[in-house]
């Protein structure tokens, strides 16, 4: 409790130096807008109702992107760690899949898809594919030796021990990259906007940099960063009770 | 080499004829040669120093390995892999962690079928013989080390096997939860006509078990012989005059030079 309110008071300090730095005159209002133009920028799109589209558009690719992203690397983790054989021979490829800049692709992904959804949920997929490609694969090959002896000696089928005794097992390690994942995502559906959207939050960033708005560019680095704290502290919080289902303890 | 000093193989319920087994990549077997025997119903030791090669006989009695030569046999059928007959029990208890003890004992069952009212009552039968009635809903890490490796013996006699295989389960606990662990497995096995090889380092806990003990050394079975105490074990025999006699032959033979004598009945 104390900490938090060290942590609101410490805001509301910087809150009053910017305000004031930016009232003195030190500094144009195109380079630096102060709070309170931020605040009546904000004010204003929520209350027109201009946000909401945008919002529901980032919102919409970061969860498809997420799911795709999600499955995938699950999928794919689950399907190296069972055939070791596979993973060896695939290793190199999907490690250059991740050392490619995403961003990077997405000129060819919007002559692929076009403008709009598409590119930026396929941008955000790859990002969240390898967080939870590592931790699955991780996780999955953590599993203890002597616990998998046990299965064998009674008899489990190979689907049963992946079910009954791998995924549980590595559940807490692959929750944690569905943590990375859902922040990655985040990023990855606001920069995928920069490239090739037309509607979003990121997008809007850019619309908003063509016309020299910065009080609108920050007003919108607040909800972004408003969006991908829900995100993650509900990520934390489905986190919370599937472990208390499967963790130790 | 004297057959006549494995008199049990010809009514041996597991019985190890010849068995070889040699790491990939290692130099010599770990296990070298080995005959032994376990009659139903009878306990029977394993004695050795680390290393000796006891815990991959063990592994080879279960079908956990498969023998480079030499045969494993249950019942008389050639052992191909882990049968449902045996119940191992491991050194660590290898709990899973998210389920409850009851459906720790009852996974063996669960990897089958569907656990039945029937299933779930012999377990919790099982538990409450070990003292254990009241935390049936408990997860391991709630347990203490002596209640966790109760757990995994009632795992392991769960599916009332004909012969237990234990890799010294209890050598991570103190000595007298032990000695209780001991005393809860002697009764198990008589009540229940189970067989068991149990694999220990410790020599007391050889002569508390067993009706015969073998020592081990350097993959080969070197000395084996009945041991001279009652059975059901009386209360208070491990401070017997007798219980310490027959804890210092053993001792001698392992001190021994063992290998170059050979087997000695």
């Amino acid at each position: 409790m104390r900490t938090r309110l060290a942590s609101a008071l410490l805001l509301a300090g910087l809150l009053a130096a910017w305000e004031a730095w930016c009232r003195s005159g030190a500094v144009s209002p195109l380079v630096l807008p102060a709070p309170s133009a931020v605040a009546d920028t904000l004010w204003g799109e929520i209350a027109t109702g201009r946000l909401w589209p945008h919002l529901r558009v980032t919102v919409t690719e970061m969860a498809l992107g997420l799911l795709a992203g999600t499955v995938l690397g699950l999928g794919a983790g689950i399907l190296l760690a069972e055939w070791p054989a596979l993973h060896r021979v695939l290793r190199p490829y999907v490690l250059a899949s991740q050392l490619v800049p995403k961003l990077a692709l997405g000129p060819l992904l919007i002559l692929w898809f076009g403008f709009g959804l598409t590119p930026t949920v396929v941008i955000t997929a790859l990002i969240c594919f390898f967080p939870l490609l590592e931790n699955t694969l991780t996780g999955l090959e953590q599993v203890d030796p002597g616990k998998r002896e046990l299965f064998r000696m009674l008899g489990a089928s190979r689907g049963q021990t992946l079910l009954r005794l791998k995924l549980p097992s590595a559940l807490p390690v692959i929750l944690a990259g569905f943590r990375v994942a859902i922040v990655l995502a985040l990023v990855g559906a606001v920069v995928g906007e920069f490239v090739g959207g037309r509607q979003g939050l990121g997008a809007s960033i850019i619309a908003a940099q063509s016309v020299m708005d910065s009080s609108l560019i920050v007003a919108l680095f607040v909800v972004i960063t408003a969006v991908g704290t829900v995100v993650y502290e509900a990520a934390r919080g489905l986190e919370t009770l599937i472990l208390r289902r499967y963790a130790r303890g | 080499m004297p057959t006549d000093a494995i008199p049990a193989v010809a009514d041996g319920f597991l019985t190890l004829e010849g068995v070889r087994y040699r790491f990939p990549g290692d130099p010599a077997d770990t296990v070298a040669g080995v005959d032994w025997a376990v009659p139903r119903g009878a306990i029977h030791c394993l004695l050795g120093r680390s290393g000796c090669g006891k815990t991959t006989l063990l592994k080879l009695a279960a079908g956990l390995l498969a023998p480079d030569a030499g045969a494993v046999r249950i019942a008389g059928a050639i052992l191909h892999g882990p049968s449902p007959r045996v119940g191992f029990v491991f050194q660590a208890p290898t709990l899973l962690d998210w389920l409850s003890a009851l459906d720790n004992v009852l996974l063996p069952v669960s990897l089958r079928r569907r656990p039945t009212a029937a299933d779930r009552a012999a377990a919790r039968d099982l538990l409450a013989a070990m003292g254990l009635g009241d935390l049936l809903e408990r997860r391991p890490a709630a347990l203490s080390g002596g209640q966790q490796s109760r757990v995994a013996l009632a795992r392991a006699l769960i599916g009332a096997p004909d012969l237990l295989l234990l890799d010294e389960p209890f050598a991570a606990l103190d000595a007298l939860t032990r000695e209780e662990l001991q005393d809860d497995l002697l009764r198990l096995c008589a009540s229940r006509g189970t067989a068991a090889l149990f694999v220990t380092h410790d020599i007391a806990e050889a002569v508390t078990l067993g009706d015969r003990v073998g020592v081990m050394a350097a993959g080969r079975l070197v000395h084996e012989a009945a041991v001279p105490l009652p059975r059901p074990r009386p209360a208070g025999i491990r401070y017997e005059p007798v219980f310490g006699a027959a804890c210092r032959a053993l001792r001698q033979i392992m001190d021994g030079p063992a290998p170059s004598v050979g087997r000695a009945a």
